[in-house]
C-alpha cells in the first residue's frame, strides 16, 4: 500500500517525502519489485526519505513548529515546480509519546495543513505489529477516511492481497509450502464472481511482485483455468520473465481461457493497479506497512 | 477435472536388439536396415559408431537419414560428475525422437554399442535401453541397437536381452523371451551412484518450509559459475523440483550437496524414502496429469539428471554447464 502509494506520486510528478523509522529499505525494496523508477526520483529529490533522526525529531517538536515546517515542505515542492506534495512514514516512535503530546494532537496538525493546502496528500500508516488496538482505534476516529488493504494471507513467502471483486494482488514465493493456497483464492474468487450480480467477468491476478512459482503450482493453474465456465476467464497480468517460463513449460499456452500478460506488457494495463482516485487525504491505513 | 491415466495401450515403441561378431557384420546389417526403412518411407536417424555410419551414407547416400546427438555431450565434463547416466543419454535421446517423430510419422532408429561409455561393468547400457524403454514408449518408432555377440563385460549382454522386446535375427523381428519390463530390469540391477565427488561446497539440511532457502543457496551458486540469467533461473527451478519431491515423497528432512565452481554446477538431493518409480521424469507427462511434470522439466533443464537409490534413500545428481 505504501510503495503504491508512493509510486502514484512519482507518476504524477509530485514531490514524495518517505519519512523514515527502519522501513525505507524495505519499501524501496517493493517498488522496485514493482518496476517503479527509484534511483531517478531519488537523484532528482522527487522523492526524498527523510532519516529516522529527523522523522523521530518531529516528536520532539512544539505543535505549532510542526505545523509550520510542514507548510514548509509544501510551499517549497510547489515552488519547486512540483505538481504536489505527498507524504507517508513509519511514524510510530510518535505513538510512545515521547514528549508527553499524544499522537492525535500530531493528527490534528496535520490535518490542518493538508485542509490549507489542496495539493498535499497523506497516508498515515497504523501497523498492528507497532500500534495497540485501542491506538488505532483511537487513530480512526480522527481520520475521514480509512483505507484497509489486509492480506488475505501472509506467511512471510507469499502475500496475497485482494484489490477488488475477483481481483488479487501476489507477492513472493510461491512453492510446496504454500501452493494450496493459491488454487482456493482462484476457486473462491470465481465462485463470488459467478453469484455477483454485476461482477467482472475476468478474474486478475497481478503477479508483478511474484518472484518465484514451481511446477505443480503453475500446472494447477493452467487446470483451474481450463475448468473455468465459457464466460469467464483467469487473467494473469505483470508476470515476470522468470514466471511465464514456468507457464509455457506446464501448458498455458492451449488453456484457452488463461491469459497471460507479461510484465512488459502490463504497465497500464487492466489488473495493473490503476491510480484509482481515492483521496488519500489524512487517511489511515491499519495492518500493512509495506 | 477428468484426468485421462496412461494405459499399456499407449505402448507403441518397437524396441529391437541385434547381435553382431564384427564390425563388417554391424555394417552390412546397418546398410541393409537402412535401406530397407528408407523403401518404407520412414526417416532413419543413427547413432553408430563415425566409421560405420560414414560406410553407411557412402553405400546409401544421406537423403532421409539423419545423425543424433553423441550419448557423451562433445564438451567433456570437467569433474567427472556428469560420467556414465544411462538414463541421462535415454532423456537426451527420448527429447530428440520426440521431435523427430512428430515431423515425421515412420521413425527408424538405428543404435550401436559404444564400449567407451561401458564404464566399470557395463550396467551403463543396462540402464540406457531400460530408461528408453520409459523414455519413448509410447513413440511409433522403431529402435535397432547392435550389441557385440562377446562383449567385454557380460553385463551389457544380460542388459540387452532383458531390455529388448524383440530380437532381430535373419528372418527379421520376433518377440524376445527373455524380455523384462524396465520396473524389473531396474530391480533387479538398479541404477548405479554416479563417481563420487569431494566434500560439498555447500551441505543444507533443509524440510519443506524451507525450500526458500535451498533456492537461496541456489541463486548464489548460478551466480558464482555465470549463468545468463534466464538458465541460471531456470536451473534454480530443476533443483526446486527435485528438492520439493524429496521432502514430498521422501523424508520430512533432505540434504542439499553442492558444488560450485567457474565451469561447472553440481548439486546432489538426498533423501531417505524409497522412490515407488525407479526412473522418475523421463515419461513426458500427459497434459491432464496434475502431477509429474516436475522431474521431467527438470531432466530438460540440466545436462545431466542422475536418480539411484541405495540402503540411506533415494538420491539425485543434476549437473549443468554455462
Amino acid at each position: 500500500m505504501t510503495a503504491d502509494f508512493l509510486a502514484r506520486g512519482l507518476a504524477r510528478g509530485e514531490k514524495v517525502y518517505y519519512f523514515d523509522d527502519g522501513t525505507s529499505d524495505a519499501v524501496l525494496e517493493r517498488m522496485a519489485e514493482d518496476r517503479v523508477p527509484v534511483a531517478g526520483p531519488l537523484r532528482r529529490g522527487q522523492l526524498e526519505i527523510v532519516s529516522p533522526d529527523i522523522t523521530r525529531g518531529a516528536f520532539h517538536t512544539p505543535l505549532p513548529d510542526v505545523r509550520d515546517l510542514l507548510l514548509s515542505y509544501i510551499d517549497m515542492s510547489e515552488r519547486d515546480g512540483w505538481t504536489g506534495f505527498r507524504m507517508t512514514g513509519q511514524m510510530s516512535y510518535g505513538a510512545t509519546r515521547p514528549a508527553g503530546i499524544p499522537l492525535s494532537s500530531y493528527d490534528a496538525v496535520l490535518d490542518g495543513v493538508l485542509e490549507a493546502r489542496d495539493s498535499a496528500r497523506a497516508l498515515c500508516l497504523y501497523d498492528r505489529t507497532r500500534y495497540t488496538d485501542q491506538q488505532i482505534e483511537e487513530m480512526r476516529g480522527v481520520h475521514r477516511e480509512e483505507i484497509t488493504a489486509p492480506a488475505a494471507y501472509d506467511d512471510g513467502l507469499l502475500r496475497i492481497t485482494r484489490t477488488g471483486l475477483g481481483r488479487a494482488r501476489l507477492a513472493g514465493e510461491i512453492d510446496h509450502s504454500n501452493r494450496p493456497m493459491i488454487t482456493r483464492l482462484v476457486l473462491a474468487d470465481l465462485d463470488k464472481v459467478l453469484r455477483a450480480a454485476s461482477a467482472p467477468t475476468d478474474i486478475v491476478l497481478n503477479l508483478a511482485s511474484l518472484r518465484f512459482l514451481d511446477v505443480t503450482t503453475a500446472v494447477s493453474v493452467v487446470q483451474v483455468a481450463e475448468g473455468f465456465p465459457d464466460t469467464h476467464r483467469l487473467v494473469l497480468t505483470g508476470v515476470r520473465p522468470r514466471v511465464q517460463r514456468v507457464f509455457d513449460r506446464c501448458g498455458a499456452a492451449f488453456a484457452r481461457q488463461l491469459t497471460i500478460v507479461e510484465l512488459s506488457e502490463a504497465r497500464g494495463e487492466p489488473g495493473v493497479p490503476a491510480d484509482t482516485g481515492v483521496a488519500e487525504r489524512a487517511a489511515s491505513a491499519a495492518e500493512d506497512t509495506e | 477435472m477428468k484426468v485421462t491415466p496412461r494405459t499399456p495401450a499407449d505402448l507403441a515403441l518397437r524396441h529391437a536388439v541385434a547381435f553382431h561378431d564384427s564390425a563388417a557384420d554391424l555394417f552390412t546389417r546397418s546398410v541393409r536396415l537402412t535401406r530397407e526403412a528408407l523403401e518404407r518411407g520412414d526417416l532413419v536417424a543413427l547413432a553408430l559408431p563415425p566409421d560405420v555410419e560414414q560406410a553407411v551414407h557412402a553405400a546409401v547416400g544421406t537423403a532421409g537419414l539423419v545423425t543424433l546427438a553423441p550419448a557423451v555431450p562433445p564438451l567433456s565434463p570437467v569433474s567427472g560428475a556428469a560420467e556414465g547416466s544411462g538414463q541421462t543419454t535415454a532423456a537426451l535421446r527420448g527429447r530428440e525422437l520426440r521431435m523427430l517423430s512428430r515431423d515425421h510419422p515412420g521413425l527408424t532408429v538405428l543404435t550401436a554399442h559404444d564400449e567407451r561409455l561401458d564404464g566399470a561393468d557395463g550396467a551403463y547400457w543396462t540402464e540406457l535401453d531400460a530408461a528408453l524403454n520409459v523414455a519413448v514408449a509410447d513413440l511409433d518408432v522403431t529402435l535397432v541397437c547392435s550389441f557385440p555377440s562377446y562383449p567385454l563385460h557380460l553385463e551389457v549382454l544380460e542388459g540387452a536381452r532383458a531390455n529388448h522386446a524383440l530380437l532381430l535375427t535373419g528372418g527379421g523381428l520376433r518377440p524376445n523371451p527373455d524380455h523384462e519390463c524396465p520396473a524389473e530390469v531396474l530391480r533387479t540391477r538398479p541404477a548405479q551412484s554416479p563417481i563420487v565427488l569431494g566434500p560439498p561446497d555447500l551441505r543444507l539440511t533443509y524440510n519443506s518450509w524451507q525450500l526458500h532457502d535451498v533456492r537461496g543457496a541456489l541463486e548464489t551458486a548460478v551466480g558464482l559459475v555465470g549463468f545468463e540469467t534466464a538458465r541460471g533461473e531456470d536451473l534454480v527451478l530443476a533443483v526446486n523440483e527435485v528438492a520439493t519431491n524429496a521432502v514430498e515423497h521422501g523424508t520430512a528432512d533432505a540434504e542439499l550437496y553442492l558444488w560450485a565452481s567457474p565451469t561447472e554446477l553440481v548439486c546432489e538431493v538426498h533423501d531417505g524414502g524409497i522412490l515407488r518409480e525407479p526412473l522418475p521424469g523421463l515419461k513426458a507427462p500427459h497434459p491432464k496429469d496434475p502431477r509429474g511434470r516436475g522431474v521431467w522439466i527438470a531432466r530438460q533443464l540440466c545436462d545431466l539428471l542422475h536418480v539411484w537409490r541405495d540402503g540411506s534413500g533415494t538420491h539425485v545428481r543434476m549437473h549443468a554447464r554455462p
